[in-house]
Protein backbone atom coordinates (compact mmCIF):
# COMPACT_ATOMS: atom_id res chain seq x y z
CA UNK A 1 0.00 0.00 0.00
CA UNK A 2 1.73 3.03 -0.73
CA UNK A 3 0.46 5.82 1.29
CA UNK A 4 0.51 9.32 1.42
CA UNK A 5 3.38 11.10 3.69
CA UNK A 6 0.47 12.42 5.66
CA UNK A 7 -0.95 9.10 6.53
CA UNK A 8 2.64 8.19 7.61
CA UNK A 9 3.35 10.96 9.62
CA UNK A 10 -0.25 10.47 11.47
CA UNK A 11 0.43 6.66 12.15
CA UNK A 12 4.22 8.02 13.35
CA UNK A 13 2.78 10.09 15.29
CA UNK A 14 0.04 7.92 17.18
CA UNK A 15 2.77 4.91 17.58
CA UNK A 16 5.03 7.17 19.93
CA UNK A 17 1.52 8.38 21.40
CA UNK A 18 1.23 4.75 22.22
CA UNK A 19 4.82 4.22 23.02
CA UNK A 20 4.75 7.00 25.62
CA UNK A 21 1.46 6.30 26.88
CA UNK A 22 3.13 2.46 27.79
CA UNK A 23 5.88 3.88 29.13
CA UNK A 24 4.04 6.15 31.76
CA UNK A 25 2.33 3.02 32.81
CA UNK A 26 5.23 0.47 33.65
CA UNK A 27 6.88 3.59 34.98
CA UNK A 28 10.05 4.00 32.57
CA UNK A 29 11.32 6.50 30.54
CA UNK A 30 9.87 7.45 26.82
CA UNK A 31 13.29 7.20 25.36
CA UNK A 32 13.13 3.24 24.49
CA UNK A 33 9.30 3.60 24.17
CA UNK A 34 9.72 5.46 21.07
CA UNK A 35 12.29 3.68 19.76
CA UNK A 36 10.72 0.32 19.87
CA UNK A 37 7.32 2.29 18.54
CA UNK A 38 9.51 2.62 15.57
CA UNK A 39 10.91 -0.54 15.18
CA UNK A 40 7.48 -2.58 15.59
CA UNK A 41 5.57 0.02 12.87
CA UNK A 42 8.95 0.20 10.60
CA UNK A 43 9.69 -2.23 7.27
CA UNK A 44 11.29 -4.95 9.59
CA UNK A 45 8.68 -5.84 12.02
CA UNK A 46 4.78 -4.85 10.09
CA UNK A 47 6.38 -4.62 6.85
CA UNK A 48 7.67 -8.08 7.29
CA UNK A 49 4.38 -9.20 8.21
CA UNK A 50 3.13 -7.74 4.98
CA UNK A 51 0.76 -5.24 7.29
CA UNK A 52 0.85 -1.36 6.19
CA UNK A 53 3.89 0.06 7.91
CA UNK A 54 5.73 2.98 7.67
CA UNK A 55 8.54 3.27 5.86
CA UNK A 56 11.45 5.20 5.85
CA UNK A 57 11.64 8.37 3.84
CA UNK A 58 12.83 11.87 3.32
CA UNK A 59 9.84 13.35 5.59
CA UNK A 60 10.97 11.80 8.60
CA UNK A 61 14.67 11.93 8.56
CA UNK A 62 14.15 15.35 7.85
CA UNK A 63 11.83 15.83 10.90
CA UNK A 64 13.99 13.62 12.93
CA UNK A 65 17.12 16.24 11.77
CA UNK A 66 14.63 18.79 13.67
CA UNK A 67 14.37 16.79 16.51
CA UNK A 68 18.54 16.27 16.58
CA UNK A 69 18.71 20.50 16.30
CA UNK A 70 15.65 20.92 18.86
CA UNK A 71 17.66 18.35 21.34
CA UNK A 72 21.25 20.31 20.89
CA UNK A 73 19.87 23.99 20.71
CA UNK A 74 18.06 23.06 24.23
CA UNK A 75 21.36 21.87 25.40
CA UNK A 76 22.85 24.97 24.44
CA UNK A 77 20.08 27.25 25.72
CA UNK A 78 20.54 25.55 29.35
CA UNK A 79 24.30 25.57 29.38
CA UNK A 80 25.62 28.12 31.00
CA UNK A 81 29.29 29.15 31.16
CA UNK A 82 28.77 31.33 34.29
CA UNK A 83 26.91 28.71 35.83
CA UNK A 84 29.86 26.57 35.34
CA UNK A 85 32.74 28.85 35.90
CA UNK A 86 30.54 29.36 39.29
CA UNK A 87 30.97 26.14 40.81
CA UNK A 88 34.11 25.18 38.25
CA UNK A 89 36.27 23.08 40.86
CA UNK A 90 33.53 20.43 41.65
CA UNK A 91 32.04 20.36 38.25
CA UNK A 92 35.45 20.13 36.67
CA UNK A 93 36.33 17.26 39.56
CA UNK A 94 33.57 15.31 38.88
CA UNK A 95 33.20 15.79 35.00
CA UNK A 96 36.75 14.47 34.47
CA UNK A 97 36.52 11.61 36.84
CA UNK A 98 32.98 10.52 34.97
CA UNK A 99 35.21 11.34 31.32
CA UNK A 100 38.19 9.65 32.40
CA UNK A 101 36.67 6.91 33.52
CA UNK A 102 33.99 6.08 31.23
CA UNK A 103 35.04 7.32 27.88
CA UNK A 104 38.58 4.95 27.64
CA UNK A 105 36.59 2.28 28.34
CA UNK A 106 34.24 2.21 24.79
CA UNK A 107 37.83 3.37 22.93
CA UNK A 108 39.33 0.19 24.49
CA UNK A 109 36.28 -1.88 23.61
CA UNK A 110 36.29 -0.34 20.12
CA UNK A 111 40.05 -1.36 19.68
CA UNK A 112 40.05 -5.24 20.77
CA UNK A 113 37.41 -5.38 18.54
CA UNK A 114 39.83 -4.39 16.16
CA UNK A 115 38.36 -1.15 14.94
CA UNK A 116 39.84 1.59 13.40
CA UNK A 117 40.85 5.01 15.49
CA UNK A 118 37.74 6.50 14.29
CA UNK A 119 35.19 3.84 14.98
CA UNK A 120 36.62 3.49 18.66
CA UNK A 121 36.34 6.89 19.31
CA UNK A 122 32.96 6.94 18.68
CA UNK A 123 32.18 3.75 21.04
CA UNK A 124 33.96 5.71 23.53
CA UNK A 125 31.64 8.80 23.09
CA UNK A 126 28.60 6.45 23.29
CA UNK A 127 29.48 4.90 26.43
CA UNK A 128 29.99 7.74 27.98
CA UNK A 129 27.26 10.25 27.48
CA UNK A 130 24.43 10.27 29.97
CA UNK A 131 21.28 11.13 29.22
CA UNK A 132 20.36 14.25 30.07
CA UNK A 133 16.78 14.14 29.52
CA UNK A 134 16.35 10.96 31.12
CA UNK A 135 17.70 11.66 34.04
CA UNK A 136 16.64 14.94 34.59
CA UNK A 137 13.13 13.77 34.00
CA UNK A 138 13.79 10.65 36.62
CA UNK A 139 15.13 13.33 39.31
CA UNK A 140 12.19 15.35 39.13
CA UNK A 141 9.69 11.84 39.42
CA UNK A 142 11.62 10.59 42.15
CA UNK A 143 12.00 13.98 44.13
CA UNK A 144 15.62 13.80 43.99
CA UNK A 145 15.76 17.18 43.09
CA UNK A 146 14.92 18.88 46.38
CA UNK A 147 18.26 16.30 47.68
CA UNK A 148 21.73 16.74 47.66
CA UNK A 149 22.32 14.31 44.82
CA UNK A 150 20.84 16.31 42.21
CA UNK A 151 23.74 18.37 42.09
CA UNK A 152 26.56 16.47 41.51
CA UNK A 153 24.38 14.94 38.55
CA UNK A 154 23.28 17.99 37.33
CA UNK A 155 27.08 19.25 37.10
CA UNK A 156 28.34 16.48 35.60
CA UNK A 157 25.18 16.33 32.82
CA UNK A 158 26.74 20.16 32.21
CA UNK A 159 30.48 19.32 32.03
CA UNK A 160 29.14 16.31 29.68
CA UNK A 161 27.30 18.69 27.39
CA UNK A 162 30.66 20.88 26.92
CA UNK A 163 32.21 17.74 26.27
CA UNK A 164 30.23 16.46 23.47
CA UNK A 165 29.68 19.84 21.60
CA UNK A 166 33.47 19.62 21.15
CA UNK A 167 33.43 15.86 20.38
CA UNK A 168 30.93 16.43 17.95
CA UNK A 169 32.64 18.88 16.34
CA UNK A 170 35.52 16.68 16.04
CA UNK A 171 34.34 13.78 14.93
CA UNK A 172 32.19 15.03 12.43
CA UNK A 173 35.06 16.83 10.35
CA UNK A 174 36.42 13.17 11.14
CA UNK A 175 33.24 11.55 9.35
CA UNK A 176 31.68 14.11 7.37
CA UNK A 177 34.58 15.35 5.62
CA UNK A 178 37.24 12.98 3.09
CA UNK A 179 39.07 10.23 3.17
CA UNK A 180 42.81 11.08 4.15
CA UNK A 181 44.16 13.03 6.94
CA UNK A 182 45.01 16.28 5.10
CA UNK A 183 41.18 16.55 4.00
CA UNK A 184 40.25 15.80 7.92
CA UNK A 185 42.57 18.52 8.77
CA UNK A 186 40.52 21.23 5.97
CA UNK A 187 37.68 19.85 7.66
CA UNK A 188 38.28 20.96 10.68
CA UNK A 189 39.28 24.21 9.93
CA UNK A 190 36.84 25.07 8.10
CA UNK A 191 34.18 23.61 11.14
CA UNK A 192 36.36 24.84 13.88
CA UNK A 193 35.94 28.24 11.85
CA UNK A 194 32.27 28.09 11.54
CA UNK A 195 32.00 27.14 14.91
CA UNK A 196 34.31 29.74 16.05
CA UNK A 197 32.14 32.45 14.52
CA UNK A 198 29.09 31.06 15.73
CA UNK A 199 30.76 31.10 19.49
CA UNK A 200 31.81 34.80 18.86
CA UNK A 201 28.42 35.94 18.29
CA UNK A 202 27.10 33.87 21.25
CA UNK A 203 29.76 35.24 23.94
CA UNK A 204 29.73 39.17 21.98
CA UNK A 205 26.48 39.09 19.62
CA UNK A 206 24.04 39.01 22.37
CA UNK A 207 22.67 42.17 20.61
CA UNK A 208 22.64 40.73 17.67
CA UNK A 209 20.75 37.52 18.34
CA UNK A 210 18.41 39.75 21.01
CA UNK A 211 17.27 41.35 17.69
CA UNK A 212 16.95 38.51 15.04
CA UNK A 213 14.67 36.44 18.25
CA UNK A 214 12.55 39.65 19.24
CA UNK A 215 9.21 38.99 17.89
CA UNK A 216 6.25 41.52 18.59
CA UNK A 217 3.88 38.58 19.52
CA UNK A 218 4.71 35.00 20.33
CA UNK A 219 3.97 33.90 16.87
CA UNK A 220 6.57 35.29 15.54
CA UNK A 221 9.16 35.13 17.97
CA UNK A 222 8.41 31.29 17.71
CA UNK A 223 8.53 31.83 14.16
CA UNK A 224 12.19 33.60 14.52
CA UNK A 225 14.14 31.23 16.79
CA UNK A 226 13.00 28.17 14.61
CA UNK A 227 14.14 29.90 11.69
CA UNK A 228 17.09 31.09 13.00
CA UNK A 229 17.77 27.28 14.60
CA UNK A 230 17.39 25.41 11.04
CA UNK A 231 19.06 27.55 8.99
CA UNK A 232 22.17 28.10 10.94
CA UNK A 233 21.82 23.94 11.18
CA UNK A 234 21.33 23.61 8.24
CA UNK A 235 24.01 25.74 6.60
CA UNK A 236 26.41 23.99 8.89
CA UNK A 237 25.94 20.61 7.32
CA UNK A 238 26.08 22.34 4.06
CA UNK A 239 29.33 23.12 4.68
CA UNK A 240 30.13 19.97 6.73
CA UNK A 241 29.94 20.61 10.06
CA UNK A 242 27.77 18.95 12.45
CA UNK A 243 24.73 20.40 12.53
CA UNK A 244 23.82 19.47 16.28
CA UNK A 245 26.63 21.44 17.15
CA UNK A 246 25.88 24.47 15.65
CA UNK A 247 22.27 23.97 17.25
CA UNK A 248 24.57 23.87 20.22
CA UNK A 249 25.70 27.11 20.14
CA UNK A 250 22.95 29.16 18.55
CA UNK A 251 21.11 27.80 21.66
CA UNK A 252 23.80 29.44 23.74
CA UNK A 253 23.58 32.60 21.86
CA UNK A 254 19.83 32.97 22.42
CA UNK A 255 20.25 31.97 26.17
CA UNK A 256 22.34 35.20 26.99
CA UNK A 257 19.58 37.06 25.68
CA UNK A 258 17.10 38.51 27.78
CA UNK A 259 14.61 36.59 25.16
CA UNK A 260 15.93 33.21 27.09
CA UNK A 261 12.73 32.25 28.67
CA UNK A 262 10.22 33.20 26.66
CA UNK A 263 11.57 31.21 23.66
CA UNK A 264 12.39 28.33 26.42
CA UNK A 265 8.54 27.97 26.74
CA UNK A 266 7.81 28.58 23.33
CA UNK A 267 10.10 25.88 22.09
CA UNK A 268 9.60 23.24 24.21
CA UNK A 269 6.84 21.63 22.65
CA UNK A 270 8.66 21.69 19.25
CA UNK A 271 11.65 20.17 20.55
CA UNK A 272 9.67 17.60 22.24
CA UNK A 273 7.68 16.50 19.18
CA UNK A 274 10.74 16.46 16.75
CA UNK A 275 12.75 14.91 19.70
CA UNK A 276 10.17 11.86 19.31
CA UNK A 277 10.11 11.54 15.79
CA UNK A 278 14.07 11.29 16.22
CA UNK A 279 14.06 8.15 18.44
CA UNK A 280 10.54 6.95 16.15
CA UNK A 281 12.96 7.66 13.27
CA UNK A 282 15.99 5.84 15.28
CA UNK A 283 14.00 2.74 15.10
CA UNK A 284 12.51 2.52 11.92
CA UNK A 285 16.00 2.67 10.60
CA UNK A 286 17.28 -0.18 13.00
CA UNK A 287 17.46 -3.25 10.89
CA UNK A 288 16.95 -6.10 13.86
CA UNK A 289 19.31 -8.71 11.94
CA UNK A 290 22.46 -6.21 12.35
CA UNK A 291 20.85 -5.90 16.01
CA UNK A 292 20.95 -9.52 16.94
CA UNK A 293 24.56 -9.70 15.22
CA UNK A 294 25.65 -6.76 17.84
CA UNK A 295 24.15 -8.53 20.82
CA UNK A 296 27.54 -9.60 22.13
CA UNK A 297 28.71 -6.39 22.00
CA UNK A 298 26.30 -4.60 23.27
CA UNK A 299 26.09 -7.66 26.01
CA UNK A 300 29.85 -6.55 27.10
CA UNK A 301 29.33 -3.12 26.67
CA UNK A 302 26.68 -3.29 29.36
CA UNK A 303 28.47 -5.31 31.95
CA UNK A 304 31.60 -3.11 31.41
CA UNK A 305 29.90 0.56 31.44
CA UNK A 306 27.49 -0.03 34.05
CA UNK A 307 30.13 -0.36 36.90
CA UNK A 308 32.41 2.49 35.05
CA UNK A 309 29.21 5.46 35.56
CA UNK A 310 28.55 3.88 39.34
CA UNK A 311 32.38 4.34 39.89
CA UNK A 312 32.67 7.47 38.49
CA UNK A 313 29.49 8.81 39.91
CA UNK A 314 30.27 7.78 42.93
CA UNK A 315 33.57 9.28 43.30
CA UNK A 316 31.75 12.50 42.17
CA UNK A 317 29.27 12.11 44.74
CA UNK A 318 32.22 12.23 46.97
CA UNK A 319 33.70 15.18 45.61
CA UNK A 320 30.64 17.57 46.54
CA UNK A 321 30.72 16.32 50.10
CA UNK A 322 27.82 13.36 49.73
CA UNK A 323 27.74 10.37 52.05
CA UNK A 324 28.08 6.64 50.70
CA UNK A 325 23.97 6.44 49.99
CA UNK A 326 23.74 9.59 47.78
CA UNK A 327 26.89 9.42 46.29
CA UNK A 328 25.89 5.73 44.95
CA UNK A 329 22.41 7.48 43.75
CA UNK A 330 24.71 9.85 42.20
CA UNK A 331 26.53 6.70 40.48
CA UNK A 332 22.64 5.02 39.92
CA UNK A 333 21.98 8.00 38.32
CA UNK A 334 23.94 8.44 35.92
CA UNK A 335 24.14 5.31 34.09
CA UNK A 336 21.27 6.08 32.15
CA UNK A 337 22.27 6.59 27.79
CA UNK A 338 19.80 8.43 25.93
CA UNK A 339 19.56 10.75 23.21
CA UNK A 340 23.31 11.61 22.84
CA UNK A 341 24.28 8.47 22.19
CA UNK A 342 21.85 7.99 19.55
CA UNK A 343 22.81 11.31 18.41
CA UNK A 344 26.16 10.17 17.95
CA UNK A 345 25.45 7.07 16.22
CA UNK A 346 23.40 9.21 14.08
CA UNK A 347 26.52 10.81 12.90
CA UNK A 348 28.51 7.64 12.70
CA UNK A 349 26.04 6.52 10.40
CA UNK A 350 26.94 9.25 7.98
CA UNK A 351 30.65 7.76 7.75
CA UNK A 352 32.28 5.58 5.02
CA UNK A 353 33.24 1.82 6.58
CA UNK A 354 30.92 -0.74 6.93
CA UNK A 355 31.41 -0.65 11.24
CA UNK A 356 29.81 2.97 11.05
CA UNK A 357 27.01 2.88 8.96
CA UNK A 358 25.84 -0.65 10.07
CA UNK A 359 27.53 -1.71 13.50
CA UNK A 360 27.84 1.09 15.28
CA UNK A 361 24.40 2.54 14.74
CA UNK A 362 22.58 -0.90 15.63
CA UNK A 363 24.57 -1.54 18.68
CA UNK A 364 23.41 1.87 19.83
CA UNK A 365 20.16 1.22 19.88
CA UNK A 366 20.63 -2.01 21.40
CA UNK A 367 23.07 -0.28 24.08
CA UNK A 368 20.75 2.55 24.12
CA UNK A 369 17.19 0.32 25.04
CA UNK A 370 19.33 -1.72 27.37
CA UNK A 371 21.13 1.15 29.57
CA UNK A 372 17.88 3.83 29.45
CA UNK A 373 15.72 0.48 31.03
CA UNK A 374 18.44 -0.72 33.43
CA UNK A 375 19.24 3.03 34.84
CA UNK A 376 15.72 4.13 35.19
CA UNK A 377 15.40 0.83 37.39
CA UNK A 378 18.79 1.03 39.26
CA UNK A 379 17.31 4.55 40.22
CA UNK A 380 14.37 3.06 41.56
CA UNK A 381 15.95 1.08 43.29
CA UNK A 382 19.45 2.44 44.11
CA UNK A 383 18.61 2.23 48.02
CA UNK A 384 17.93 -1.40 47.90
CA UNK A 385 21.04 -2.19 45.95
CA UNK A 386 23.47 0.27 48.30
CA UNK A 387 22.40 -1.92 51.25
CA UNK A 388 22.57 -5.35 49.54
CA UNK A 389 26.59 -4.15 48.54
CA UNK A 390 26.73 -3.50 52.10
CA UNK A 391 26.90 0.12 52.06
CA UNK A 392 25.97 1.88 55.82
CA UNK B 1 17.01 32.43 58.60
CA UNK B 2 19.18 31.42 55.72
CA UNK B 3 18.35 30.58 52.00
CA UNK B 4 19.96 28.63 50.09
CA UNK B 5 19.86 29.38 46.13
CA UNK B 6 20.84 26.75 43.32
CA UNK B 7 20.56 26.63 39.89
CA UNK B 8 19.31 23.54 38.25
CA UNK B 9 20.48 22.97 34.56
CA UNK B 10 17.58 22.10 31.96
CA UNK B 11 14.73 22.50 34.85
CA UNK B 12 14.59 25.12 36.70
CA UNK B 13 15.95 26.71 40.78
CA UNK B 14 15.86 25.51 44.06
CA UNK B 15 15.75 27.23 47.13
CA UNK B 16 16.08 25.91 50.59
CA UNK B 17 14.85 27.80 53.50
CA UNK B 18 16.02 26.78 56.80
CA UNK B 19 13.09 26.46 59.18
CA UNK B 20 13.34 26.80 63.01
CA UNK B 21 14.07 23.43 63.61
CA UNK B 22 16.47 20.79 61.85
CA UNK B 23 14.53 21.08 59.29
CA UNK B 24 14.28 22.39 55.57
CA UNK B 25 12.17 23.81 53.56
CA UNK B 26 12.42 23.27 49.67
CA UNK B 27 11.30 25.38 46.68
CA UNK B 28 11.95 23.71 43.36
CA UNK B 29 10.49 26.45 40.56
CA UNK B 30 10.65 24.56 37.74
CA UNK B 31 11.26 26.36 33.94
CA UNK B 32 7.77 25.82 33.05
CA UNK B 33 6.45 27.90 35.56
CA UNK B 34 5.49 24.81 38.40
CA UNK B 35 6.70 25.10 42.12
CA UNK B 36 7.48 22.07 43.98
CA UNK B 37 7.26 22.03 47.81
CA UNK B 38 9.38 19.54 49.94
CA UNK B 39 10.18 19.01 53.54
CA UNK B 40 13.59 17.93 54.67
CA UNK B 41 13.19 16.63 58.04
CA UNK B 42 16.69 16.80 58.90
CA UNK B 43 19.85 16.79 57.02
CA UNK B 44 20.40 13.31 56.22
CA UNK B 45 16.53 12.31 55.39
CA UNK B 46 15.30 12.70 51.96
CA UNK B 47 12.85 15.04 50.66
CA UNK B 48 9.40 14.60 51.15
CA UNK B 49 7.03 16.25 48.69
CA UNK B 50 4.48 18.07 50.55
CA UNK B 51 2.51 19.43 47.36
CA UNK B 52 3.41 21.37 43.25
CA UNK B 53 1.47 24.31 42.30
CA UNK B 54 1.03 26.13 39.03
CA UNK B 55 2.71 29.25 38.29
CA UNK B 56 -0.73 31.01 38.38
CA UNK B 57 -1.92 29.69 41.82
CA UNK B 58 1.76 29.85 43.06
CA UNK B 59 1.25 33.58 42.86
CA UNK B 60 -1.83 33.54 44.25
CA UNK B 61 -0.66 31.38 47.28
CA UNK B 62 2.68 33.72 47.78
CA UNK B 63 0.61 36.84 48.09
CA UNK B 64 -1.87 35.28 50.40
CA UNK B 65 1.18 33.84 52.27
CA UNK B 66 2.78 38.00 51.79
CA UNK B 67 -0.16 39.28 53.95
CA UNK B 68 -1.10 41.43 51.15
CA UNK B 69 -4.89 40.41 51.41
CA UNK B 70 -4.71 40.17 55.52
CA UNK B 71 -2.06 41.78 57.60
CA UNK B 72 -2.51 39.48 60.63
CA UNK B 73 0.31 42.09 62.84
CA UNK B 74 -0.83 45.67 63.16
CA UNK B 75 0.36 47.50 59.98
CA UNK B 76 -0.93 49.77 57.41
CA UNK B 77 0.65 48.62 54.41
CA UNK B 78 2.74 46.10 52.98
CA UNK B 79 6.03 46.28 54.33
CA UNK B 80 9.06 43.80 54.83
CA UNK B 81 10.85 44.41 58.85
CA UNK B 82 14.10 44.63 58.55
CA UNK B 83 14.98 44.76 62.54
CA UNK B 84 12.67 45.78 65.36
CA UNK B 85 13.26 49.30 64.35
CA UNK B 86 13.72 49.49 60.78
CA UNK B 87 11.43 48.94 57.73
CA UNK B 88 10.90 49.11 54.03
CA UNK B 89 7.73 50.13 52.94
CA UNK B 90 6.29 51.15 49.70
CA UNK B 91 4.72 54.70 49.16
CA UNK B 92 2.81 55.78 46.03
CA UNK B 93 3.33 59.51 44.72
CA UNK B 94 -0.47 60.60 44.06
CA UNK B 95 -0.98 62.81 41.37
CA UNK B 96 -1.57 65.87 43.30
CA UNK B 97 1.42 65.53 44.97
CA UNK B 98 3.32 68.67 46.05
CA UNK B 99 6.60 66.16 45.98
CA UNK B 100 5.98 66.02 42.39
CA UNK B 101 8.41 67.55 39.52
CA UNK B 102 11.12 68.19 42.30
CA UNK B 103 14.18 66.42 42.75
CA UNK B 104 14.82 64.34 45.72
CA UNK B 105 17.29 67.00 47.12
CA UNK B 106 14.55 69.91 46.89
CA UNK B 107 11.78 67.85 48.22
CA UNK B 108 14.07 66.98 51.13
CA UNK B 109 12.27 64.32 52.42
CA UNK B 110 15.00 62.56 54.29
CA UNK B 111 15.34 65.59 56.54
CA UNK B 112 11.43 66.01 56.90
CA UNK B 113 10.43 62.73 58.30
CA UNK B 114 13.75 60.35 58.12
CA UNK B 115 12.96 58.10 55.87
CA UNK B 116 15.43 57.02 53.43
CA UNK B 117 14.46 56.43 49.45
CA UNK B 118 16.10 53.53 48.44
CA UNK B 119 14.75 52.90 44.77
CA UNK B 120 11.57 54.75 42.35
CA UNK B 121 9.41 52.34 41.11
CA UNK B 122 8.64 53.85 37.82
CA UNK B 123 6.31 52.28 35.03
CA UNK B 124 7.47 49.16 35.54
CA UNK B 125 11.18 50.06 35.98
CA UNK B 126 12.85 50.04 39.05
CA UNK B 127 15.66 52.85 39.89
CA UNK B 128 17.50 52.05 42.15
CA UNK B 129 19.90 54.08 44.80
CA UNK B 130 18.13 57.22 43.35
CA UNK B 131 20.65 60.45 43.68
CA UNK B 132 19.67 62.97 44.88
CA UNK B 133 18.98 65.05 41.41
CA UNK B 134 16.37 62.46 40.94
CA UNK B 135 13.41 64.06 39.82
CA UNK B 136 9.78 62.67 41.58
CA UNK B 137 7.17 62.00 39.34
CA UNK B 138 3.54 61.79 39.80
CA UNK B 139 2.35 57.74 40.40
CA UNK B 140 6.13 56.93 41.34
CA UNK B 141 5.98 54.27 44.14
CA UNK B 142 8.63 54.89 46.58
CA UNK B 143 10.71 52.46 48.48
CA UNK B 144 11.65 53.62 51.53
CA UNK B 145 13.62 52.33 54.43
CA UNK B 146 12.83 54.10 57.70
CA UNK B 147 11.25 53.46 61.16
CA UNK B 148 7.14 52.97 61.77
CA UNK B 149 7.02 56.30 62.72
CA UNK B 150 9.59 57.74 60.12
CA UNK B 151 7.45 56.00 57.67
CA UNK B 152 3.98 57.72 58.83
CA UNK B 153 5.87 60.87 58.38
CA UNK B 154 6.71 60.07 54.86
CA UNK B 155 3.02 58.86 53.94
CA UNK B 156 1.51 62.62 54.76
CA UNK B 157 4.25 64.14 53.74
CA UNK B 158 4.31 62.99 49.81
CA UNK B 159 0.33 63.21 50.57
CA UNK B 160 1.04 66.63 51.43
CA UNK B 161 -1.05 66.32 54.38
Amino acid sequence: MAATPLVEVGALFAAVAVGGAVATRVGQSVIPFYVLAGVLVGPDVLGRVGAPHVAPGDVITVLAELGIVFLLFFLGLEFSIDRLLASRDRITAAGTIDLVINFPVGVAVGLVLGWSAVEALFLGGIVYISSSAVITKSLIDLGWIANDESDPMLGTLVFEDLVIAVYLTVMSAAVLGGGDSSAVAVDLAVATGFLLALFAVARYGTGLVERLVDGDTQELQLLRAVALTVLVGGIALEIGVSEAVAAFFVGMAVGSTEHSDDVEHLLMPVRDLFAAVFFFWIGLETNLAAMAATAGIVAVLVVLTTPTKLVSGYLGGRRYGLDGRRSFRVGAGMVTRGEFSLVIATLAASGATPILRETIPSLAVGYVLVMSVLGTTLMTYSDVVWRRIGGA
Amino acid sequence: MAVYESDLPGVGKKFEVDLDDESRLVVVIHNTGKRELFIRPDPDADSEKLFELSDKLARQVGTIMEGAYFQPIKTDDIETVLSEESLIEWVKVPAESPVAGETLEDAGIREETGASVVAIQRDGETITNPGPDTTLMPEDTLVAVGSREEHDELESFVAGE
